[in-house]
């Protein structure tokens, strides 16, 4: 049951999988003309050097042949090469990776971390000043704009505490540039993007919680386990969290894809060399094989992240593997 | 469930109750309404969603006669000035008047946010409701184009689309559109399915209701409370997004201004006029969380059936 119920999902995520870089590939098709702005103004370069530049690049091949070539190399591990300066697109993406992990792992653990207990208490003291400002809290979470959170940021821990001359935090990088590195280094930089990516998990994961936690409260095997004299620690944390939290699990897979574009405004507000800095700065010079790479990669693992959740669900929740 | 037009409201004559006055007939629209009115937060978060707009489309009378300058008129003896008179927010790097361009810069961003929501609900719609009413084929063939366009991370799409067309507030409004409407789709879509099973649909259907006319008038209707409640809940995050792409360079390109390229380049003026990047941000949260929480109250009058604890 199990097995068919993951290979029918498997399919549906190949298809995905296929359409995104098709979708992809199609779009960035259209600026291939515009591929290394200037190469036809070059004086030194004849027509038929740009023609074989061309052809090097398989650019003068119609785009679903492209497609197809590129398609192929990518099953077998061959990203191609950059159309910038020509070095293996993998090669960078996997430099890049380790810092998008970083940044966007740490925010989803404090973000787990901190908002079940947060909606947790939000459920158990419902309509308690603590709840109502759990609540405005939330929403305002929701609303604030990512990029100019992390502007505030800057502005208030790095520009005037700087300014001051009070203890600052570093406004963008990974590590210092002279002699940084190491962990603290490192954590130092990590803290004001880290804060900004999660807090709009915060928000949502502290909603879903209460609101979870608040249904399965209300459930006949609760008072069940309370009329049987059960301790209401017991009751809360073994009986009601549990339950409340098999939802959230899809909720966090599902907001996978988001992680990754939260990740990329992030990335630039903080110059933070991830993977979605790397596409974005990519794109905007038409680096066609970098950006294929990078969109393909994500989708792997945004798709990935959705079958997880769904084969964890189903294991989680048996009702799901027979409907 | 809801049901205009529908078997429930037909006045059936009840048994006259004597001296026991009768809860007045109410239609699903009034009765949402009156929920929606009782709602204080609501109400007011709509009248300042409401003013802001208002103030957008006058902007030209504002700037005229409130502000006393042209957004994209330059005062370069004037720049980098902190709030205060003449210039009551302060000016920006070109001695702009950041109060006028906070006034036209509503007027791009909110525009661009309610025509997303319109294509977005429009193209959404349509496809939501062909898929769920026909099923077999056209129902899979446009769920899997359904499932590859939220698999793809947004935010690529938005760029690619971006570069590509250098977009104007029409264009920004259709690429981000291209995407909203995945959601509304599958949102219609599971509405459909389930108000088609239900027996009116049958009736309608027996005396010889064509596909058309089901679809439109029997089916749209039904699906019409969660449009509203998708509308209102979608509005925020769209100018959220819309915000991103202008800060990053790829929405409206300057010299017109809207709230997110007023960003752009707020980071250089950090240590002399921090006023520059709190001013647009701050306007932003303000109208995103106005929307929201108007969006809460439009979804608790609606549809009851989702309001939250």
């Amino acid at each position: 049951m199990i097995v068919k119920f993951i290979a029918r999902r498997l399919l549906a995520s190949v298809i995905v999988v296929l359409g995104v870089t098709a979708v992809t590939l199609t779009l960035m098709d259209r600026t291939r003309g515009a591929y290394v702005p200037g190469l036809d103004l070059n004086p030194a370069l004849r027509p038929e050097d740009i023609a074989r530049l061309r052809a090097d690049l398989g650019l003068d091949q119609p785009f679903y042949q492209w497609y197809v070539t590129w398609l192929w190399n990518v099953l077998h591990g061959d990203f191609g090469r950059s159309m910038i300066d020509g070095s293996p697109v993998l090669t960078h993406i996997l430099e890049r990776l380790p810092n998008t992990l970083e940044l966007t792992l740490t925010a989803v653990v404090l973000g787990i971390l901190i908002s079940i207990p947060l909606g947790v208490i939000g459920a158990l003291r419902r309509g308690s000043k603590t709840d109502h400002a759990l609540t405005v809290f939330s929403v305002a979470g929701f609303a604030v704009p990512q990029f100019w959170l992390g502007l505030m940021l800057i502005l208030v821990f790095s520009v005037t505490f700087e300014h001051y001359g009070w203890p600052w935090l570093p406004s963008g990088g990974v590590t210092s540039p002279f002699g940084g590195g190491d962990i603290g280094d490192r954590l130092l930089h990590l803290i004001m993007p880290a804060t900004v990516l999660s807090f709009f998990y915060l928000s949502l994961w502290s909603r879903f919680t209460r609101s979870s936690m608040l249904e399965v409260l209300s459930q006949d095997y609760i008072r069940t386990a309370r009329a049987k004299g059960m301790s209401e620690r017991r009751v809360v944390y073994l009986h009601g969290l549990r339950n409340a939290l098999i939802p959230l699990v899809t909720l966090i897979g599902l907001e996978l894809p988001g992680l990754v574009s939260g990740g990329l405004i992030v990335e630039v507000v903080f110059s933070w060399p991830g993977l979605g800095r790397l596409a974005f700065e990519r794109a905007l010079q038409y680096d066609y094989t970098t950006v294929m790479g990078v969109v393909f990669f994500v989708t792997l693992l945004v798709v990935a992240g959705n079958l997880l959740a769904d084969v964890l669900y189903a294991v989680l929740d048996p009702r799901i593997r027979y409907s | 469930m809801i049901d205009p037009g529908g078997i429930t409201q037909l006045d059936l004559p009840g048994p006259a109750i004597e001296g026991e006055a009768r809860r007045p007939a109410q239609s699903y629209w009034n009765e949402s309404w009156e929920r929606l009115r009782a709602n204080r937060i609501g109400v007011f978060c709509g009248a300042l969603i409401l003013i802001l707009a208002l103030i957008a489309i006058a902007a030209p009378v504002f700037s005229q006669f409130v502000t006393h300058f042209d957004p994209a008129r330059q005062h370069l003896s004037d720049n980098f000035r902190s709030p205060g008179h003449p210039y009551l927010l302060g000016t920006d790097e070109l001695g702009r008047d950041t109060l006028t361009r906070l006034i036209y810069g509503g007027r791009v961003t909110l525009g661009v946010a309610f025509l997303t929501v319109a294509l977005s609900l429009t193209l959404g719609t349509t496809v939501g409701l062909v898929a769920g009413y026909y099923g077999g084929w056209p129902d899979d063939i446009l769920m899997r184009v359904v499932d590859v366009f939220l698999a793809i991370p947004a935010i690529f799409l938005f760029i690619l689309m971006s570069i590509l067309f250098r977009p104007n507030a029409i264009t920004l409004a259709a690429i981000i559109a291209s995407v909203g409407w995945g959601g509304v789709a599958r949102l219609v879509r599971g509405e459909v399915l389930s108000v088609k099973q239900r027996d009116f649909i049958l009736a309608t259907r027996s005396i010889g209701a064509r596909d058309l006319r089901l679809i439109f008038r029997h089916l749209l209707p039904n699906v019409l409370p969660v449009l509203i409640v998708a509308a209102s809940l979608g509005v925020g995050q769209i100018i959220l997004i819309e915000a991103a792409l202008d800060f990053l360079g790829l929405g409206i390109q300057p010299p017109t201004a809207s709230w997110g390229n007023m960003l752009t380049n707020a980071e250089s003026y950090f240590f002399h006029s921090g006023w520059l990047v709190v001013f647009p941000g701050v306007t932003i949260f303000v109208t995103v969380l106005a929307s929201n929480l108007f969006g809460n109250a439009v979804r608790d009058a609606f549809d009851p059936r989702l309001k939250a604890h």
